[in-house]
C-alpha cells in the first residue's frame, strides 16, 4: 500500500510513523523546506518538497502508482485541488481531503472528493469527556450524523438493575450491543443491566445529550 | 439585457479591478469579493457595484454575495486553488450559467477543464502571444531579405 | 397630473447609481438624495409613489426618515434597504408600515421586481384577491398603511387559500410581535418551522421572541406593573 500525505505539523507526523509502522510505503510531500529536513530525519518515509497541487511534484512523489492520496494542509482550497488532481490525472483510486471549515466537507463531497472534518469530532470529543469520565469511545460515522459510543455503567447508573424494556429512550437511539465479562451479548427487553456493563450505543447528535445521561444520570 | 447582468468578481487585484470597473461602467451589477479590504482602493470612482470583504472558499460569504442569483462569476485572485475551488462551487453548487477562473498553471488548466469550468491561463496565452510575435517577426524578416 | 416618481434616499454614491440605473427601465421619474434631510427637502416639493431608504446614514438615520414619511405622506410606500446580515429593526419598521426589504448585494432584477410588487399591490381590493399569492401582497398593503387588524385578517384568508407556506405564519407572527402578543407570535413563528424547518426568518423571529420574552419574565419579576404597561402601551399603538 503506497500513500500520499499532504501537509504538515504534529497530525502529518504521527499519521506517517503510524502508516510507516503498518508497513505501508509513505511519501509525504510539504512545501516547508526545513520542515522537509526533520520529517526526512524522523521517519522512514520519503519527502518531497514543494507544492502539493502542482501536477509536477505530485508526479515525482509518485502519484501514478499511489493506492490512496491524503490532503491535510491548512487551507481547504489546497486540500481540494490536490484531491482532484490526484484522481484526475493520476487516477489514484482513494483520495480525502481535510476540510478545516466544517462546511466545506460537504462542499467537497458534491465535488466527488471523499471529505472529514475534526471540528465536530474535537467538539463533542472534548463536551463528553469533560465531564462524563464513563465514556471510553467515541466514534463518529457518516460525518458526525450518527455516533457510536461505548459507556461502562457504574453503581450510579440509573439503568443499573433495569431491564431494558424498562428503559426509556429518546427516539432514533439505540443499544447495539452490551458486553458483559466480555462476552458480547445482543440485547433483548428481558436482559438486565448491571454494573460494570459495557454498552454500546448508537444515538445521533440531536438525542446523544439525553441518550448519555439516561445511562450515567446527573454523574460528576 | 446584455448589460444589466448580475456578476460576481473574486479577487480586487490589478486584474480583478479593471473587470470591475468595465463591467460596472457597461451598466452590469458587479459584486467584488476579496479578504483585503484595501484592494477595494482599486475600483474607479464611477464603480457603481457592491464590495464584499471575506474569503471567496467559504459558503456563508459565497450566499452572502447571491452568488446564486449571478448571471457570471470570475475568480480573479492570484492563486490558482482559490480561484479553482471558488470556480466549482459557483459552478456545481450554486448554479452559475457562466463561470470563468484565472490559472497561471497550465498543467492544472487542463483538468479543470474536463470538470466543465472555463480558466484563461494568463501564462500560455502570454506563451502563445510571444510565440506569434516571434514567428510572424521571423516571416516579414525572411520577406525582406528576399 | 403629474406622473409619481421614484425617491431613492442612500449616503452611498455607487447604491444610488445602480437603483436609478436599474429602475430606469421601469419607466418611472427617479430622484435621489444623499441624506434624510435632504430626502424630507425632497419629498414637500415633488410627488412621490415610493421610497428606497437606506437604514445606515450619517446625520438622520433610515428610521427617522421613516417615522417623518409615514406621518406626513402615509401613502407612500417605502423600501428598506439593509447592509449584509439579518435586520434587527425588522419587527420596528414594520410597525412603522415598512414591509419591503431589500438586503445589499442585490441584481437588477430584484430590485425591479420588488418595486414593481410594491407598486402593483396598490391596484389590489378585497373583492378580487382571493388566490394566495395576491392576498398575501393585499395584507402587506394593510401593513403599509398600519392597518394591522385588517392585515391580520387577509393574512388568515392567505393561509386557508394554501396553507403551505411558511412565510405566511411568519408574517403573522411578526404582527403579532407587533401587537405585543408574544405567545400568539411564538405560536406561528412555530408554525412556519413546522412546515419547513430549515425556514430561516422564522428560526430567527422564533429567537428573538423568545429571548426577549425571557427578558421580559425577568422584568416581571422584579417589577410587575412596568412591564404589563409595556405591553398595553404596544397594543395601543396597533389598534389606532
Amino acid at each position: 500500500m503506497k500513500v500520499l500525505i499532504i501537509g504538515g505539523g504534529k497530525t502529518l507526523f504521527f499519521l506517517s510513523r503510524n502508516f510507516t509502522a503498518k508497513g505501508y510505503e509513505v511519501v509525504i510531500i510539504n512545501r516547508n523546506h526545513e520542515e522537509c529536513t526533520r520529517l526526512a530525519r524522523q521517519l522512514s518515509a520519503s519527502v518531497v518538497c514543494g507544492d502539493g497541487s502542482d501536477a509536477v511534484i505530485l508526479k515525482e512523489a509518485g502519484a501514478m502508482g499511489a493506492d490512496a492520496v491524503l490532503a491535510i494542509t491548512p487551507n481547504d482550497q489546497d486540500n481540494l485541488v490536490v484531491c482532484q488532481l490526484a484522481s484526475l490525472k493520476f487516477g489514484v483510486p482513494r483520495t480525502v481531503a481535510l476540510a478545516n471549515d466544517p462546511e466545506n466537507a460537504e462542499v467537497f463531497e458534491k465535488m466527488g472528493v471523499s471529505a472529514f472534518t475534526t471540528t465536530n469530532i474535537i467538539g463533542s470529543l472534548i463536551e463528553q469527556h469533560a465531564s462524563l469520565e464513563q465514556i471510553t469511545n467515541l466514534l463518529p460515522v457518516a460525518q458526525g450524523r450518527v455516533n457510536v459510543t461505548e459507556i461502562v455503567l457504574d453503581v450510579h447508573s440509573p439503568v443499573s438493575g433495569k431491564l431494558i424494556k424498562d428503559i426509556k429512550l429518546p427516539e432514533n437511539s439505540l443499544i447495539a450491543v452490551m458486553l458483559r465479562d466480555n462476552q458480547p451479548i445482543v440485547p433483548r427487553g428481558a436482559n438486565v443491566l448491571l454494573p460494570g456493563d459495557r454498552i454500546v450505543l448508537i444515538t445521533l447528535p440531536e438525542n446523544h445529550g439525553q441518550v448519555i445521561k439516561a445511562f450515567t444520570g446527573e454523574y460528576k | 439585457m446584455k448589460n444589466n447582468r448580475y456578476i460576481v468578481i473574486v479577487g480586487c487585484g490589478r486584474l480583478g479591478s479593471i473587470l470591475a470597473n468595465q463591467l460596472s461602467r457597461e451598466g452590469n451589477l458587479v459584486v467584488v469579493i476579496d479578504m483585503d479590504d484595501a484592494t477595494f482602493n482599486n475600483l474607479s470612482p464611477d464603480f457603481s457595484g457592491f464590495r464584499l470583504q471575506g474569503d471567496a472558499t467559504r459558503m456563508p460569504v459565497l450566499k452572502e454575495a447571491k452568488v446564486h442569483k449571478a448571471n457570471v462569476f470570475i475568480a480573479t485572485t492570484h492563486e490558482d486553488n482559490v480561484n479553482l475551488m471558488a470556480a466549482q462551487v459557483a459552478r456545481k453548487i450554486f448554479k452559475v450559467p457562466h463561470v470563468l477562473a484565472r490559472v497561471f498553471d497550465p498543467k492544472r488548466e487542463e483538468v479543470y477543464a474536463q470538470l466543465g469550468i472555463e480558466t484563461i491561463c494568463p501564462t500560455s496565452v502570454a506563451a502563445d502571444m510571444f510565440f506569434r510575435a516571434v514567428t510572424n517577426r521571423a516571416t516579414s524578416h525572411n520577406g525582406e531579405c528576399k | 397630473m403629474k406622473q409619481k416618481s421614484i425617491l431613492i434616499v442612500d449616503d452611498e454614491k455607487n447604491i444610488r447609481l445602480t437603483l436609478s440605473q436599474t429602475l430606469e427601465s421601469l419607466n418611472i421619474p427617479v430622484q435621489v438624495a444623499v441624506n434624510g434631510e435632504e430626502a424630507l427637502r425632497k419629498l414637500q416639493d415633488g410627488t412621490f409613489c415610493l421610497v428606497l431608504l437606506d437604514l445606515r446614514m450619517p446625520g438622520m438615520d433610515g428610521m427617522e426618515v421613516l417615522r417623518w414619511i409615514k406621518d406626513e405622506w402615509p401613502q407612500i410606500r417605502v423600501i428598506i434597504i439593509t447592509a449584509h446580515g439579518t435586520i434587527n429593526s425588522a419587527v420596528e419598521a414594520m410597525k412603522l408600515g415598512a414591509v419591503d426589504f431589500i438586503q445589499k448585494p442585490f441584481t437588477p432584477g430584484e430590485i425591479r421586481e420588488l418595486a414593481t410588487l410594491v407598486l402593483e399591490r396598490e391596484e389590489l381590493d378585497g373583492v378580487s384577491a382571493v388566490d394566495y399569492g395576491a392576498l398575501i401582497e393585499l395584507s402587506k398593503r394593510f401593513i403599509s398603511d398600519r392597518d394591522f387588524a385588517t392585515a391580520r385578517e387577509t393574512i388568515r384568508k392567505a393561509i386557508s387559500a394554501d396553507p403551505s407556506h411558511p412565510e405566511a405564519y411568519n408574517l403573522l407572527g411578526a404582527l403579532f410581535e407587533i401587537k405585543g402578543d408574544w405567545l400568539e407570535a411564538q405560536k406561528f413563528y412555530r408554525a412556519a418551522l413546522d412546515i419547513d424547518p430549515t425556514f430561516k426568518p422564522a428560526g430567527t423571529n422564533l429567537e428573538r421572541a423568545t429571548s426577549w420574552n425571557k427578558f421580559g419574565k425577568i422584568d416581571f419579576g422584579t417589577d410587575t406593573s412596568d412591564s404589563s404597561a409595556k405591553v398595553s402601551n404596544l397594543k395601543d399603538q396597533d389598534e389606532k
